[in-house]
């Protein structure tokens, strides 16, 4: 079913153009399907008894409207300038997969705010339930609930299309895309607490989210880049967590990484599409995809390469100069050439708000033998970390400095 | 729909009186490419548009418990350099992004109407 979803969505949109109706009635749909199927048998073609359910309901609510007599705007469609004919039901098809693509378009426009753009498309492109969405970002359920009514109503009021833009602009639109579903991926690995130290489960949902786009746009540059780089992250998930801390990459059990998603990641990273001129945006995901093959493909810890890391991350400030990067980079050095050449390379490397630098700063300087040093940059990002698991993890650092 | 387009500011754009003779024809030829593509493109239609006098000419009005007040200059600071508007028909966001991309690189804030027509 949750394959389908997004399909159904995009359909329902397409013909009805209300935003605000279709979900509920594809809900109740499903919901009535729990009902029935159990007792009455799973018809033969389940999607299109579902799209005949929520159309039924979308029909009650429009007629209820009239009899209210209450205007309310329409979701626009490009479909609805070309006067648009009878639409059917179908599987496959261009015109389904169109209806799809405006879908997930709508849903991660640059006039929505991208945290907005992200919950859209988790509900209404591939189906997440609200809660689900809740969790992944740790926030209280209603609270998401709001944010995702909050985004519907402005892509009513904005007058945001159902539309597939021109050419010229689809690749812009689809580098947002990208940006949307990786701040979905990334929303899974900050961490939390307890049972939610990770969502790394959820942050699939981000990557299933990718597949369904390049399955109507294949070898767009950004999206193949962006899949390779978060199959590669997402390939560490099970090592990354043992008895509800975070274990470093150094310190992880390689033989529980996924090497499947490796395996797949560096094909995709392979792509002759890749090798020539693409968005800056589409470069820095598959530089970073590169650097994180290096580690999936080091045989252990120390067989990294991280010369060729050092290379790869001063292509990467080339194309996005973003002092995480420089940050990474700074580490890379460390690793290769010895902590005194990291603490140089990580002079005066800056993020706003973050306790990083100074915690990368304070390990480094504990590996140079200057303890009192280390100690002072440790308070330094003790004092900036807002974040409950990883200020534990600073503190046993720097109390291992006393010991 | 309808939308009111608020030139808002200069944003990329040099301030029109630092600007020279050509660079202020080049700027009008903007708007000129503007109101053709406007009418070429299907839906779309340019209900009014005018250029604005400095915020030093605009009053703010307000009422208070029944008394009416008037202020010298704008609003407020951001409206102050409000340079034009435009109040057009448009199919969607899109269309009036691409659209106005043809005019020199204002600041710029797109507003849908509403209708309150019962």
């Amino acid at each position: 079913m949750r394959e389908e979803w997004g399909r159904l969505v995009a359909l329902l949109l397409a013909q009805f153009r209300r935003l605000d109706l279709v979900e509920d009635a594809l809900g109740d749909a499903v919901e009535a399907a729990s009902r029935t199927w159990p007792t009455d048998g799973v018809p033969t073609n389940p999607a299109g008894w579902l799209m005949t359910a929520a159309k039924r309901r979308v029909v009650d609510r429009l007629r209820t409207e009239a009899v209210a007599a209450r205007k309310q705007p329409l979701l626009l469609t490009d479909a609805e300038r070309h006067q648009e004919g009878a639409r059917t039901m179908a599987d496959g098809g261009s015109l389904l997969e169109d209806d799809v693509l405006r879908l997930v378009l709508m849903c991660a426009h640059p006039a929505l705010a991208p945290e907005s753009a992200t919950a859209l498309s988790l509900r209404l492109v591939l189906g997440v339930p609200t809660a689900d969405i809740a969790r992944l970002f740790l926030v209280p359920e209603p609270t998401m609930a709001a944010r995702i009514t909050r985004a519907k109503k402005r892509i009513v009021g904005a007058g945001i299309p159902f539309a597939v833009p021109d050419a010229s602009a689809l690749p812009d639109r689809l580098d947002t895309v990208a940006q949307t579903a990786y701040l979905a991926f990334t929303a899974g690995y900050s961490p939390g607490t307890g049972p939610d130290l990770l969502r790394a489960e959820l942050s699939g949902e981000a990557i299933r989210l990718v597949r369904v786009v390049l399955s109507l746009r294949p070898d767009e540059p950004s999206l193949v880049a962006l899949l390779a780089l978060m199959l590669l992250q997402h390939s560490r998930r099970d090592a990354r967590v043992s008895d509800g801390r975070l274990v470093l990459l150094a310190d992880q059990d390689r033989t529980r990484w996924h090497h499947d998603e490796v395996a797949e990641a560096v094909r995709l990273l392979a792509a002759p599409r890749l090798a020539g001129p693409v968005t800056p945006l589409a470069a820095a995901y598959a530089l970073q995809g590169r650097i994180a093959a290096e580690h999936a493909t080091a045989a252990s810890a120390a067989d990294t390469r991280w010369d060729r890391i050092i290379g790869l991350y001063d292509l990467l400030l080339q194309v996005s100069p973003a002092p995480s990067a420089r940050l990474a980079r700074a580490v890379a050095v460390a690793e290769h050439l010895g902590p005194a050449a990291g603490l140089d390379a990580l002079e005066g490397v800056e993020i706003p708000d973050s306790h990083r630098p100074a915690s990368v700063r304070a390990q480094l300087l504990a590996r140079a033998g200057d303890a009192d040093a280390a100690r002072a940059a440790y308070d330094q990002a003790i004092a900036a970390c807002r974040n409950d698991v990883e200020r534990a993890f600073l503190l046993s650092r720097r109390d291992e400095l006393d010991g | 729909m309808k939308y009111l387009v608020l030139l808002i500011g200069d944003g990329a754009e040099k301030p029109w009186p630092e600007q020279s003779e050509s660079e202020q024809e080049a700027a009008m030829a903007k708007f000129g490419a503007f109101d053709a593509a406007c009418a070429a493109r299907d839906g779309v239609e340019l209900l009014a548009g005018e250029a604005l006098s400095g915020p030093q000419d605009a009053t703010v009005m307000r009422t208070t418990s029944g008394q009416v007040q008037l202020t010298d200059g704008p609003y407020a600071e951001v409206i102050e350099a409000m340079g034009g508007f435009y109040l057009l028909e448009a199919p969607d966001l899109d269309v009036v992004v691409d659209l106005l991309r043809l005019l020199p690189p204002y600041d710029i804030q797109i507003h849908p109407t509403v209708d309150v027509t019962p």
